[in-house]
């Protein structure tokens, strides 16, 4: 007979999920608000968006006091686990999502910010982000994976150019294939270890000394693999680009941050006790993919013709440069991890937003795609304040110092120094080399090539508004006076992490 | 204020820069002037104001940048960089006052006043990431002016330039994380203060492997043989102001990096590598002077005969004793000076004829006596003729050297010869004989606002090449100092007798100061 489940509210740690549950109520509400009264203006679901994404902050601040005082917290059947590494990458996810959303408020009407869904996927899409990043749970750490995917999926699809349809089912088939393989890697450690938490899964696995290694490298595999599609690791990563040309340049920046980040975070918890556990193999793997990412991706990109698809071979090879991050496993590169990406979040979504600036609704017939490099001959001429604000831009993701991610990259190659990984070290910074060229030659057809004829510059600027122009100006702010802020970032980065054991 | 002289000396340019966008384009170039004026104003004042009988850090700054990692903002300058600050103020204001005709000047000043932040920089930067930064800011302006002004393969030229100095100094980037990261292993706290890892004395076999990253960084830069392909087209393309201030102040920025950097903290693998490193200075030095002997552009003469000379420098620096390393400091202020002066000369003759080509010219010292007599007098020193200024700093580097080698130092003094060879054969090409082109016979001589650029430049050449002792004296002490460490922390056999000790000059230089 069933004996009845008692349960105490108190254990159930309920704080634990507020974060999580604000976007969806703020979803929720924005459907209701539709269902009451349709055809409303997309700006009040962007300020509503805001207004619970604000929230969401507050309550994340609320738990990284809490954190701060008592250490890791427990929630929700101990499936939920807020520790430094939840907070932190929340807090990135969050404030990113801030800075993304204003962007629907564009001069040009584009059709699927029309739709009151689109915001309330989008919110529903980043409480999935907030659930992947704060548990220690492989099956919760699945539906966040899978909420979040899917919504992204839709939110491609919903942008009005034909390639938007091909992307969003791109996306969703390799989707689907690194979902199987994440539920089957799971599954390979659930019958090693009878349990799917990862802490339990490393427990076990260290009391029986790795008996099973076969099996183990089977199951590591399989997550390797999942993890690499969804982090766009080389050869896994084709879907990328496609992808990027096809959604809105937006979306395509929020892209390449936000499920980037919420993977790399599941990727620490999972692969960082198997390097540590000094499994040979796998660290030599990840070095291989490390290596191959960021210089395979680096080479691709040099042959573009559209800068999107530039970016989004850029954004592959920043990838695999953090990935490295993960594969050196020290206090110090999971920490310059967080701070890389915090600064790559305001750069890179500062460059995507510049060309979603410049989105036209007709392509002239000149113009080959939506942002061919021809597009920006001239720019200097034409419009000189955005060129340069464009430019910083590439100088910073080149990783030219004073520049936001100069003090990144700087960060990580110094822990592969400090971890002892000096071969990885150099190919890291001959790396940013090569990536210095595609980068300089947009610079070059904006400072020194002549304009189109006919260009007057408007263009540049035909999708402005003062909503987009601010999240331009804040991300150009940031990323010129990265530096001051580095020191503390890097202290509060450097606690939490190392508060969490990682 | 003059605690705070080296930041106002930095930013001041770059502050005068953003207010520049404000100004209306056709006053930008009195503004250019103007402020380049007052920032040389304050470089003399820097000078005026340096003690010469300290050999170390004067008017240090030191403010927490990013304290948990060790990276501070940090400056001072010496007997070693002083000089080369005030080289880069003088040839910023020189540059801008004697700008030609150029499309979209008001850029091009802008530029410049963000190029000489960076230069400044790199020169009173005493944090290693301090400099990093300045070091690589500079390769931006520097793409531009090349890039957006320069001649018709200006492109090719101006990324080629970019992405390989970009490569080099990834490379030391890497070298200076590794020498922070041994630091904290040593002290337990994370420092990039070069004073603070003057202290630090590091087993051989590391030294030669930081050394060897340093040294690509460094080496790209100078540019030494056989790094050296990205600067003839940088040259051959970039616009006469952008050449003047590249081989004027941004080619030692290398040099200086290896007095700064590569010396003190590795002596012994300087001491090591020093043959090595001065086989190619020599190759350097000769086979660019070869090189320079079979152009016909004149441009591209004056810009390998450069490339010859920086090659006496690391010859100099090398010579890792007290001449050696003063001669090639002040062969670079020197250099600047010639080398600086001989662009301007080009582009001179490059606005009235729009060649470069030599066999275009001929007779030219009929029509145009004066330029003849300015250009003249620059190729002299260029060549190294005595009582001017290249012909002391020259002569001191080799002496210097001599002490270590003879045959080498025979081989370099030898290709000075072949100096003397192609500058004789150019000027012969371009001034002597008769005026074989009809386009050549009205050329109108050179105008004021040239003089004001060129008569500066021939007075200091001749002062100093005469009277060298207020520049050689503070960079002497300076030096001596440099050397002194060096000795001290040496812990081979071989470095230890190469790297002379020079605490018994120190040592009576103080007692006598005592005395008085």
């Amino acid at each position: 007979m069933l004996s009845p489940v008692n349960v105490s509210l108190e254990s159930l740690n309920l704080i634990t999920l507020a974060p999580m549950l604000i976007p969806i109520i703020g979803a929720l509400m924005i459907i209701v608000i539709d269902l009451f009264k349709g055809g409303l203006d997309k700006t009040l679901y962007v300020v509503i968006s805001i207004l619970f994404l604000a929230l969401d902050f507050g309550a994340l601040l609320e738990s990284a006091g809490v954190f701060t005082k008592d250490g890791i917290m427990l929630g929700a059947f101990n499936v939920m686990l807020i520790d430094g590494l939840a907070i932190l990458s929340q807090f990135i996810i969050v404030l990113t999502s801030m800075l993304f959303i204003p962007l629907a408020m564009t001069h040009k009407r584009f059709h699927e910010f029309s739709y009151p869904e689109f915001f309330a996927l989008f919110l529903f899409m980043i409480s999935g982000f907030q659930f992947m990043v704060s548990s220690d749970n492989l099956i919760l750490i699945f539906v966040g994976l899978e909420t979040a995917s899917l919504a992204l999926y839709t939110l491609i699809a919903m942008h009005n150019r034909d390639k938007s349809f091909e992307a969003a089912v791109k996306y969703f088939t390799m989707g689907a294939l690194a979902a199987g393989l994440f539920s089957f890697g799971s599954m390979v450690f659930y019958a090693l270890t009878g349990s799917i938490e990862i802490n339990q899964i490393a427990a076990v696995l260290e009391a029986n000394n790795y008996a099973d290694i076969g099996y183990v490298l089977v199951a590591v595999v399989f997550m390797l693999a999942a993890f690499s599609f969804k982090l766009s690791l080389v050869p896994f990563h084709t879907w990328a680009p496609d992808v990027y040309e096809g959604s809105s340049a937006a979306m395509a920046g929020y892209m390449s941050i936000v499920p980037k980040l919420a993977a790399f975070v599941v990727s620490m918890r999972l692969f960082e006790f198997l390097i540590h556990s000094g499994v040979v193999w796998l660290e030599i793997v990840l070095w291989i993919l490390v290596v191959v990412t960021m210089t395979a991706a680096n080479i691709w990109a040099l042959v573009q013709t559209d800068v999107k698809r530039m970016l989004a071979y850029s954004s592959i090879s920043h990838a695999g440069f953090v990935m490295a991050a993960i594969l050196i496993g020290t206090t110090q590169s999971n920490s310059a991890l967080f701070l890389y990406w915090i600064l790559f979040s305001f750069t890179n979504l500062g460059s995507f937003s510049m060309l979603w600036m410049s989105r036209q609704k007709h392509l002239p017939d000149h113009q080959a795609s939506d942002h061919s490099y021809d597009k920006f001959a001239g720019m200097i001429k034409t419009a000189p304040v955005a060129a340069s604000i464009m430019a910083l831009f590439m100088l910073s993701l080149a990783g030219l110092p004073p520049f936001a991610l100069f003090w990144g990259k700087l960060y990580i190659i110094s822990s592969a120094v400090t971890g002892g990984y000096t071969v990885l070290a150099l190919i890291m910074a001959l790396n940013s080399a090569i990536a210095g060229y595609y980068y300089i030659k947009l610079i070059v057809y904006m400072f020194m090539k002549e304009p189109v004829l006919g260009n007057d510059g408007h263009m540049y600027v035909s999708n402005a508004t003062l909503a987009l122009k601010s999240i331009i100006g804040f991300a150009a702010v940031g990323t010129i006076f990265a530096f001051v802020i580095i020191n503390p970032l890097l202290e509060f980065i450097t606690t939490f992490v190392y508060n969490s054991g990682y | 204020m003059l605690d705070h002289i080296l930041s106002i000396l930095i930013f001041f340019p770059a502050l005068a820069a953003v207010f520049g966008f404000m100004i209306q384009k056709d006053s930008m170039r009195a503004y250019g002037v103007a402020v380049a004026t007052i920032e040389f104003t304050l470089s003399l004042w820097l000078w005026f104001s340096f003690d010469n009988g300290v050999s170390g850090m004067q008017f240090m700054e030191n403010i927490p940048l990013i304290p948990a990692f060790g990276i501070n903002y940090i400056l001072g300058v010496d007997g070693i960089s002083l000089f080369i600050v005030i080289l880069a103020a003088f040839f910023t204001m020189i540059g801008i006052a004697s700008l030609t005709d150029t499309p979209n000047v008001k850029n091009m000043i802008i530029t410049l006043l963000f190029l000489q932040m960076t230069m400044i920089g790199v020169f009173v930067a005493l944090d290693g990431i301090v400099f990093y930064v300045f070091w690589e800011l500079s390769l931006v302006p520097m793409l531009y002016i090349i890039g957006a002004w320069g001649g018709p393969m200006r492109i090719y030229a101006s990324v080629k330039f970019f992405l390989y100095t970009f490569a080099g100094s990834l490379v030391m980037l890497v070298g200076m994380l590794f020498m922070a990261y041994f630091f904290y292993q040593a002290t337990g706290v994370w420092s990039f203060a070069i004073l603070d890892w003057y202290r630090l004395i590091l087993p051989e076999s590391f030294q030669l492997w930081l050394f060897a990253a340093f040294f690509v960084g460094f080496a790209i830069k100078v540019p030494m043989f056989p790094f050296h392909t990205w600067l003839p087209y940088a040259h051959g393309q970039a616009p006469t102001i952008g050449s003047v201030i590249l081989a004027a102040i941004l080619l030692k920025m290398g040099t200086y990096a290896f007095i700064r950097f590569s010396l003190p903290l590795f002596p012994d693998a300087s001491a090591f590598f020093m043959y090595p490193i001065a086989v190619l200075a020599i190759i350097m030095i000769i086979y660019t002077a070869m090189v320079a002997y079979a152009q016909k552009d004149v441009k591209q003469v004056v810009a390998y005969s450069s490339v010859s000379h920086m090659g006496v420098i690391i010859l100099g620096t090398f010579a890792l004793n007290v001449e050696g390393i003063s001669g090639s400091i002040f062969l670079m202020i020197a250099h600047g000076v010639v080398s600086g002066a001989l662009f301007l000369l080009v582009g001179v003759i490059y606005d009235r004829r729009h060649t470069k080509m030599m066999d275009q010219f001929g007779g030219l010292a009929h029509v145009m006596p004066k330029y003849a007599t300015i250009f003249g007098i620059m190729m002299m020193a260029s060549v190294g003729m005595p009582l001017t200024i290249n012909f002391v700093g020259e002569f001191l580097s080799l002496l210097g050297f001599y002490e270590q080698s003879h045959i080498l130092t025979l081989l370099a003094g030898m290709a000075i010869i072949v100096g003397a060879i192609y500058m004789l054969a150019a000027y012969k090409k371009m001034f002597f004989g008769e005026v074989t082109k009809e386009e050549n016979r009205n050329l109108p001589d050179v105008n004021k606002r040239e003089l004001i650029a060129l008569v500066p430049l021939v007075i200091i050449t001749i002062w100093l090449g005469i009277y060298p002792k207020p520049i050689l004296e503070p960079i002497n002490n300076s030096v001596e100092a440099v050397v002194q460490l060096m000795h001290n922390k040496a812990t081979s056999e071989d470095a230890k007798m190469r790297i002379p000790n020079v605490s018994g000059v120190v040592m009576t230089k103080t007692t006598s100061g005592e005395a008085h």
